[in-house]
């Protein structure tokens, strides 16, 4: 009894001994596997069937006023290779088993990308002569779908794709000089696509999911790690329609005058929103290339300012006026050569005898001497004053990037003959936008209004941000901007070009520009920049449309810019349908 | 048989009447005891437990089944969706690229259509013209497009495209003959070779 219960109680003992053991063995294993070594196995196992890929934002669209596209996103495609597994390879066709050699895949591959295989046969062998093992190389950047799924189709087992989101330009040229263009690696590089990048970029986000062995992705399995986010659309104040018309007359006067580069603005009156800016030449954004000069892929519009000219005294006449020192039918004389008692010496583009001109003549006959001498009876801060608060020697607000705010020295350094010269547009330099907004304002009654070419940044659920100031200020009283806008109606009806820029049955108002052009070395060039601007209905004023063209080689004169005035004008008057008034127009004596 | 034992009748315990058991027809049952009748039950709950739980096992695998027969499905209509999106993005690229202002005009002009410039309105209210009429100069006519679009290379003209081919032409011819076919007569075609419309 008592041999039994002692051998009975070692064996529970050794039992109990051996029990612990093995939990102990399973413990440590445990604490080894889930504690110790969890990170390792899990991240290698996960690497074993999960998968991450980039879940791409869509960079926003620029559109036009009425909708349409002039720059958006689509997919395209980079097809790659493994140079290291380019390998023949057995193809399954109706006729049974093929094998396909690397030469023979190239040259499909080859037909389909616009390469020739050999071409392919050496990125491959290029690729391995660099690094043994290459397992990446590019066959053709950015195919469109219908190339991807014709090389998809060929079912090569070394050849991948990868996603590629780029940028289309479906108006090609029109407006690229506004919309820009982005570099292939989809960096904003000019115009809109740069100066609103912060509303139209796109973040892209990362999500993974885990896959079975057949490829198949697991249910329930994908997890988004970040959120891709889509950019905003900018909307436009231009209308592609108009802008395609107004590029193509510009263009079409350019080439036939010989000039070495023009553009014309179109802005609404009464708010000031630019509906056309055309400049030439200009860029296709999808073809960038094409255009070989850097500089004339931007928007001169915006980023070259010129001494205006003639059409500058309009901002002189009003200045007069509004200041109440005389009336469109104040009585000079103009002579051909003005020397005023500071030692300057205005002289008028072609020899006269003596002119008896009210301000209107002078306006008229575009006369220096005459503009002159209502230029002087204002002081030159007061003159400074006016040109400031008409939008000069400061960037527009439309925020275009690298914009040109134009040359206005402070009047504290005029010397004598920039005194005189600023009343008729030279001294200084303005753009053509700024030109533009002086015409708006004199059409707004003396208001002017915000240069806005940016209806703001529209978001996924419709709300606009970044919408553009448009209260405007009143830069000359209504009376003087009115009576400036009879005068031009004056030049319009009277003036040398009076056939040349005729729009029957409607009232206009414009004055032309021809101003010497400086050569950068502190003279002026043999070259003239001509230039037409002007507003109509004369009566009701709705839009301004300002012409320059620079340097036009067969046609050194406005002439070679009213017909394009005329064109557009007539266009925009049409498109908008601004329905003549019937009235008559003011008739304002010229000389006396 | 002879001896005279008291003939005490058993005592009926369990209650049953002699009478009935003398009328019943010879039915006789095993009467189980306490434990036996504890005992029985147990068996029963322990099989159909097993057996829910087979049906559990058996419900969870078809649902697996299900849910991966479903991942299949689910992968297959995504791929299908990724092509059709693909194709939607596609046609919607040349649509807009052909309704770009640049072949919208190339396409007009090679219809012989031109552009006039002269505005002209006629007011309803009291029949005035306002505005000059003039005939239109054809401002763009036989200009070549001076604002290049690269992505309208190789995209034909309408007038280039073979006879037949364009939808738009054989709806034009239809509904041309139709006036004619409804109302019988042939119109007459004007002096300047615009076909005259039947009005009635």
């Amino acid at each position: 009894m008592a041999t039994s219960t002692r051998s009975s109680r070692r064996r529970i003992a050794g039992t109990i001994v051996l029990l612990f053991a093995i939990i102990a063995l399973f413990v440590v294993k445990l604490v080894d596997i889930q504690i110790v070594r969890a990170e390792t196995l899990n991240a290698e196992s996960l690497g074993n069937r999960s998968v991450e890929q980039p879940v791409y934002g869509s960079r926003g669209d620029i559109l036009d006023a009425n909708g349409v596209v002039l720059a958006g996103t689509v997919m395209r495609y980079n097809i790659t290779l493994s140079p290291r597994n380019a390998v023949e390879f057995t193809r399954t066709t109706d006729a049974g088993e093929v094998t396909v050699t690397v030469a023979q895949a190239a040259a499909e591959v080859g037909a389909l990308t616009g390469k020739t295989g050999d071409s392919i046969l050496q990125v491959i062998s290029g690729a391995l002569a660099k690094d043994k093992s290459s397992d990446y190389a590019y066959v053709a950047k950015a195919v469109d779908v219908d190339v991807f799924r014709a090389v998809d189709k060929l079912e090569i087992p070394w050849i991948y794709f990868e996603k590629n989101p780029s940028r289309v330009y479906p108006d090609g040229a029109v407006a690229g000089n506004l919309v820009g263009f982005v570099s292939s690696g989809g960096e904003a590089q000019a115009g809109l696509e740069l100066g609103q990048d912060s509303c139209l970029a796109s973040t892209n986000g990362v999500e993974t999911y885990e896959k079975g062995a057949d490829g198949v992705r697991l249910p329930q399995s994908t997890v988004t790690t970040s959120q891709a986010r889509n950019g905003g659309d900018v909307v436009t104040t231009v209308d592609s329609d108009l802008q395609w018309y107004v590029q193509q007359v510009l263009a079409k006067q350019a080439k036939a005058t010989g000039a070495a580069w023009g553009n014309v603005v179109v802005q609404e009156v009464k708010t000031g929103k630019l509906v056309a800016v055309a400049d030439y030449p200009s860029v296709d954004p999808n073809n960038v290339n094409g255009t070989e000069n850097p500089d004339d892929r931007g928007s001169r519009a915006f980023t070259a300012s010129f001494e205006p000219g003639s059409t500058f005294k309009a901002l002189t006449a009003a200045s007069v006026l509004d200041a109440g020192l005389a009336s469109p039918g104040s009585k000079i004389v103009a002579p051909y050569r003005y020397l005023p008692s500071n030692g300057a010496n205005v002289n008028d583009s072609s020899g006269h005898a003596d002119l008896n001109l009210t301000m209107t003549g002078v306006l008229i006959e575009s006369s220096n001497t005459g503009m002159s001498k209502f230029g002087e009876l204002l002081s030159d801060q007061q003159r400074y004053d006016y040109m400031t608060r008409f939008g000069l020697g400061k960037a527009t607000e439309a925020q275009f990037p690298a914009e040109d705010s134009g040359i206005l020295h402070a009047w504290e350094n005029w010397d004598s003959q920039t005194k005189y010269a600023t009343m008729f547009g030279q001294g200084l330099t303005t753009t053509a936008l700024q030109v533009s907004s002086i015409y708006q304002a004199i059409g707004n009654n003396g208001v002017r209004l915000p240069v806005q070419l940016v209806e703001g940044c529209r978001h996924a659920d419709g709300t606009m941000t970044d919408v553009p100031a448009t209260a405007g200020s009143q830069v000359v009283s209504p009376t003087a901007a009115r009576d400036t806008a009879d005068m031009l109606e004056m030049v319009y009806q009277k003036g040398w070009l009076a056939a040349k820029w005729n729009i029957p049955g409607y009232r206009v108002a414009a004055k032309t520009g021809t101003a010497q052009m400086p050569n950068g070395q502190g003279g002026y060039t043999r070259g003239y920049l001509v230039s037409v601007s002007g507003f109509a209905p004369a009566d009701d004023p709705q839009y301004v449309v300002s012409v320059s063209l620079a340097d036009p080689v067969k046609l050194n004169s406005s002439a070679a810019s009213a017909p394009v005035f005329q064109e557009v004008m007539s266009q925009v008057l049409k498109k908008y349908r601004a329905v003549p008034s019937g009235a008559a127009a003011p008739a304002l004596p010229g000389t006396w | 048989m002879s001896d005279n034992l008291a003939r005490v009748p058993r005592p009926n315990w369990d209650n049953t009447p002699d009478t009935a058991q003398a009328h019943d027809t010879r039915h006789i049952e095993i009467v189980s005891t306490r434990s036996q009748r504890r005992a029985r039950p147990r068996i029963v709950y322990a099989l159909s437990a097993v057996a829910g739980m087979a049906t559990i096992v058996i419900i969870q695998l078809l649902l697996s089944v299900g849910i991966s027969q479903g991942a299949y499905e689910v992968s297959r209509l995504q791929a299908s969706q990724v092509e059709l999106g693909r194709t939607a993005e596609s046609v919607t690229e040349d649509l807009v690229r052909i309704s770009s202002p640049q072949n919208l005009a190339a396409n007009a002009e090679a219809l012989g259509m031109v552009s006039n410039s002269n505005p002209v309105y006629l007011r309803l209210s009291d029949g005035a013209v306002l505005g000059a009429p003039a005939s239109a100069t054809g401002s763009q006519g036989g200009a070549a497009s001076l604002v290049p679009n690269a992505l309208l290379a190789g995209v034909p003209l309408v007038t280039q495209l073979p006879q037949g081919a364009g939808q738009g032409a054989s709806v034009g011819g239809a509904a041309a003959d139709s006036p004619a076919k409804v109302a019988g007569v042939v119109p007459t075609p004007a002096p300047n070779g615009i076909p005259t419309p039947a009005t009635r």
